[in-house]
């Protein structure tokens, strides 16, 4: 036990030696690593096939937590809360164009989306305050619309939050989903 | 019992370290810089969307802008953020293999490197306008050209010359370390900022005037 403890102190000083320097730092690779989704779905892709047009329609950007065995909703997101619907920095909503959700005018540009979750109903939250971390700083006054989402509960728990679109009618559907949750957001192109 | 003496020994000895660290800075050999491999955790099987082996990242200027602005502390106006995917060596050689020189090169992993200007800047005695770009370069022997491109949210694989709108040669470093993990950060530098591309055992600078 002793000797392990003595392993385990000195394998920190080495990493902590490792890890920094004089002149950088450079960051670690995070747990809950970063991801985006365009609509149309996979963009970029095809876009180096010349298959779309010359703009995307949409594009969220987002940290990427693991279940890792919790109970996620009502427990690690807390029932209520404003939630940064992901890790790390907030997550951020781009409209390359005007979009309507909800029958409210979304004018082209950067958002941070929020969510707050509750066991049947969450509301998502368009806001206008962008490159911000968590929601510690979250200020109502800055919303541009709130939309109530119901969840659908799904079989089989999701392990990693997954933000991703696909194709609807007059448009397309954010989806969300985490552990047995499931909500989604209509936006349509008009 | 032990637990409580392991964690009290624990953090006595990361403090004394880091106080030794701070007040010792110069009289030691420096360390080659290392990152620390992480082994992504095998994610469980994801139908949607699965983890990808080259996680996406972002770096700001001012650096941890929004860190900052969620501390409440003054900082100047957001000026820029790149957006890149984090690919590691596993075992290989940057300049063996795997990249190639006078071949473009994304910068990254997946989707081309992003670059937001939030305000216009200076590069080189040039002027570069605010806005949206892809960054990729194409690495020499004694010099990586990088090049600012405005065909923006594509893959990195076809890079398209017709739409590149700057371009710069910067020197490159070669340094004792092994960083496994692709880095792009800003460094507050005389004048502005250096973006910083580091990987393997090379770096490169590329100074942002403001």
């Amino acid at each position: 036990m002793r000797k392990s403890a003595v392993t385990a102190v000195l394998l920190l000083l080495i990493l902590k030696g490792f890890a920094q320097s004089d002149s950088v730092s450079i960051p670690a690779l995070d747990k809950s690593p970063m991801d985006m989704s365009y609509y149309p779905v996979d963009y970029p892709v095809l876009k180096i096939s010349d298959k779309v047009p010359d703009t995307p329609v949409a594009r969220v950007i987002y940290g990427r937590p693991q279940k890792s065995g919790r109970p996620i909703f009502g427990n690690l997101v807390e029932y209520g809360e404003v939630w940064r619907l992901g890790a790390n920095e907030a997550t951020e909503i781009e409209f390359y164009r005007d979009v309507t959700i909800n029958n409210k005018k979304i004018k082209k540009g950067r958002y941070t989306l929020y969510g707050i979750p509750e066991a049947s109903i969450w509301t998502l939250i368009i806001n206008k305050d962008t490159d911000t971390w968590g929601a510690f700083k979250y200020n109502m006054k800055n919303d541009i619309l709130r939309v109530p989402v119901s969840v659908t509960a799904v079989k089989e728990a999701i392990e990693t939050l997954s933000i991703t679109f696909e194709k609807a009618k007059s448009g397309c559907n954010l989806l969300i989903m985490w552990d047995t949750a499931k909500v989604v957001l209509p936006i349509l192109f008009k | 019992m032990y637990t409580m003496k392991f964690l009290t020994v624990t953090f006595v000895c990361i403090a004394l370290y880091s106080c030794s660290g701070k007040s010792k800075k110069n009289d030691k050999p420096r360390l080659p810089l290392q990152d620390t491999v992480i082994a992504q955790a095998e994610s469980r099987i994801n139908p949607f969307s699965p983890i990808d082996v080259s996680p996406m990242d972002m770096s700001y200027y001012p650096v941890d802008y929004p860190k900052l602005k969620m501390t409440n502390t003054t900082v100047e106006p957001l000026i820029a953020r790149i957006i890149y995917s984090r690919p590691h060596l596993q075992g290989r050689e940057l300049f063996h293999g795997l990249l190639n020189y006078n071949q473009p090169w994304r910068l990254g992993a997946n989707e081309a490197t992003e670059l937001d200007l939030f305000r216009d800047v200076t590069i080189q005695g040039k002027k570069v306008m605010e806005g949206r770009y892809i960054l990729y370069c194409i690495p020499q022997a004694d010099k990586w050209t990088m090049v600012f491109n405005k065909n923006i949210d594509t893959w990195g694989l076809k890079p398209d010359p017709a739409k590149d709108t700057y371009r710069f040669d910067i020197p490159i470093t070669q340094t004792d370390n092994r960083i496994e993990f692709f880095t792009m950060v800003f460094q507050k530098a005389n004048g502005g900022a250096n973006l910083l591309m580091a990987w393997d055992n090379v770096e490169a600078r590329l100074l942002f005037n403001f």
